[in-house]
């Protein structure tokens, strides 16, 4: 609590003179007593850091690795492959990466040699992966600039109209930021949200699953309802407004349109699943559970249980499998997406993009709809 | 790195370079402790460079153990390989035969010749839906299995005929017959009862012929935060060890990165450092 606070301390500092990123008033948004900002220690902990100092910290972080790394020498190491065993019992052999050094007796001369041999290959490595970000950085700079939807859902729809095909199902990971990078704290990611929302209808999508791995999304639906409803009106003008429907899987659970605008049945445009970790491997256990509770009632039998049953199971607990997963990070990592869903889903990412931009979205189209992408590779 | 010359010496060099990189990187022990490979574009090779799509298979054969004896000698300890997906069974009769012959005489290659296996200890591991198969491919799998079955010091997964799905359904089946009170059933159960269980988690998952797909291959292991995905544009044959090596070095220098990013963040930090936080950085520092 005291961390969240602090934060929430500091980015009105941080912000002082620009606009806020987090306000202090919005009480109800989770209802907690204390701190008015209050998100779960996970995602709390991945706020700090941010891009401030990055290229100090970078360098301090790889040549640590290099030197100032003793497991090796052989007095300790045996000592350490115990303790890693006695903690990783219930999940792995604990195969300890340092089996090497011990079985073939390696001097400490040697251990040096390699080691400066290693600082010398990350150093070119590191010149080299520089070059290479710089690069990326403008190449996504430029993109940008080529694609840009600057607001208007025609111009999205006629970058559409020329793909030949364009996916029924559209998926994404967001991430929650650290607070003092461009786009951080629940703002960005609400803002991120509703942008890829009004993206998505404009394109003609109607199925659009969000995923962060916390779950921030699914905590402030209010928040999010009420920002998809304002970049709607900003694409498409107040007046005509499209309806959406958010659907919560895990708490079986749909909101439609804004908050307090009640729940109009009709048609709406696109259909927005949250999804979090827990939709993931935990409801799959989840499930193993329930069916382990009717196997021993006998309603049940174990031969009964098929690809296809566990199929229709999570169809329904989690929603369908999407056709491309869009992320916005440097390099893929699925981080926890439901596994069962990701079976033929396509993937697209940007190399060391960290933006969610619309560039980003329309090559992913792109590069589903079966067009070469891959500009300047 | 297999390209012919006529410098003498020239493999002894090549060699001895290969030796040194992956000693290297050991140095650095952030080597991925688990690989798996989606070895896809055997045919298409083929179909490019005019040869008939049998020689393409080889070709993808050698490839694949030579990538394999880098990722050995640098200290990978599992690397699991997608020989046969349960959907390929839909293919045609005559071409699930000539896969399936295929596959029978690269098990026997592995172990027969037992160049690989001998010299790294690699125990060798079929894993997937076995009932599917015929009666003497089975005989061929249990033997190669019982072979290297004492080998310890590596792991070769060869996931035939496999698909992702059905190993988490597999798993699930297992804990469910196996009786556990309903309150032990976590995901911590059904990882271990998977066929990859006991092994060491997969931290790099690696797809060649520019298919950003995972095709049902390792689907639970492969979605964890903090798993890399290489999805690559060379088609399989194509990459060889030189790709490979860079793709650890790069494993490796992230890695390192991110393992002790935390904790200079935190000595970086002011006031606000809590518990939590420590012990998570403590279980980074574990495997720095």
């Amino acid at each position: 609590m005291t961390m969240t606070e602090a934060h929430a301390i500091k980015t009105k500092y941080l912000n002082g003179n620009g606009k806020f990123v987090v306000d202090n008033g919005n009480a109800d948004m989770t209802g907690s007593t204390g701190s008015s900002f209050h998100i779960p220690p996970p995602a709390a902990s991945r706020m700090k850091g941010g891009s401030a100092n990055t290229k100090r910290r970078t360098v301090q972080a790889i040549s640590k690795s290099i030197f100032v790394d003793n497991r090796n020498i052989n007095t300790s190491s045996t000592i350490k492959s115990q303790n890693d065993k006695n903690n990783n019992k219930a999940t792995t052999t604990a195969v300890s990466s340092n089996t090497f050094w011990k079985s073939e007796n390696t001097n400490y001369f040697k251990f040096t040699f390699y080691k400066i041999v290693l600082a010398i290959l990350f150093f070119m490595f590191g010149i080299f992966r520089y070059g290479q970000l710089q690069y990326n950085k403008s190449k996504l700079k430029i993109l940008d600039l080529l694609y840009n939807p600057s607001n208007t859902p025609q111009l999205i729809r006629q970058d559409v109209v020329k793909l030949n095909k364009i996916p029924s199902r559209l998926a994404a990971i967001l991430e929650v930021k650290p607070i003092g990078d461009v786009g951080g704290g629940l703002k960005g990611i609400l803002n991120d949200a509703s942008e890829l929302v009004s993206w998505t209808i404009s394109a003609g999508v109607k199925h659009l699953s969000l995923y962060d791995y916390d779950g921030v999304l699914q905590k402030n639906t209010d928040e999010l309802r009420n920002a998809i409803y304002e970049h709607l009106s900003i694409y498409y003008g107040p007046a005509n407004v499209p309806n959406f429907a958010i659907r919560i899987p895990h708490f079986n659970k749909v909101l439609y349109n804004k908050k307090g605008q009640g729940d109009i049945k009709s048609k709406v445009a696109i259909e927005v699943s949250l999804l979090s970790n827990r939709d993931g491997r935990e409801t799959i256990v989840d499930l193993t559970r329930t069916m382990a509770e009717l196997c021993s009632n006998k309603e049940l039998n174990v031969d009964d249980i098929t690809v296809d049953l566990v199929d229709t199971e999570l169809k329904q607990l989690v929603g369908q499998e999407p056709d491309l997963l869009l992320y916005f990070g440097p390099s893929l990592d699925l981080q926890g997406y439901p596994p069962w869903h990701i079976r033929l889903t396509e993937f697209f990412w940007e190399e060391d993009n960290n933006q969610v931009t619309y560039s980003v979205f329309i090559r992913g189209l792109k590069q589903y709809a079966g067009c070469k992408v891959n500009v300047g590779k | 790195m297999s390209e012919e010359s006529k410098i003498p010496g020239h493999y002894f060099v090549l060699s001895l370079l290969k030796n040194l990189f992956s000693r290297t990187l050991r140095a650095s022990n952030n080597v991925p402790r688990h690989v798996g490979f989606i070895m896809d574009g055997n045919r298409r090779w083929a179909r490019k460079n005019d040869i008939e799509v049998k020689d393409g298979h080889e070709a993808g054969f050698h490839s694949m153990s030579r990538i394999l004896e880098l990722c050995y000698e640098a200290g990978v300890h599992t690397a699991t390989v997608y020989a046969f997906s349960i959907e390929n069974f839909k293919r045609s009769k005559y071409e699930v035969d000539s896969l399936m012959d295929l596959a029978q005489r690269r098990i026997r290659q592995i172990t027969e010749n037992g160049e690989l296996t001998d010299k790294y200890g690699i125990r060798v591991r079929v894993i997937g839906d076995i009932s599917l198969l015929d009666k003497d491919v089975l005989k061929d799998i249990q033997d190669a299995t019982e072979r290297t079955k004492n080998n310890t010091r590596a792991t070769l997964n060869i996931c035939f005929p496999y698909t992702g799905r059905e190993e988490v359904v597999h798993s699930m089946k297992e804990v469910i017959t196996e009786n556990y009170p309903l309150e032990e059933i976590n995901e911590g159960l059904i990882d271990s009862h998977l066929y990859t269980g006991g092994l060491p988690p997969l931290d790099l998952l690696i797809r060649t012929s520019g298919v950003s797909r995972l095709s049902d291959f390792m689907i639970w292991q492969g979605s964890k935060r903090g798993v890399t995905i290489e999805l690559l544009d060379c088609l399989w044959p194509e990459f060889g060890p030189l790709k490979m090596g860079w793709i650890l070095l790069k494993f490796a220098f992230k890695k390192s990165y991110s393992n002790n990013k935390e904790v200079i963040d935190e000595d970086d930090g002011e006031e606000d450092e809590e518990d939590e936080d420590e012990e998570g950085s403590a279980d980074k520092k574990k495997y720095t």
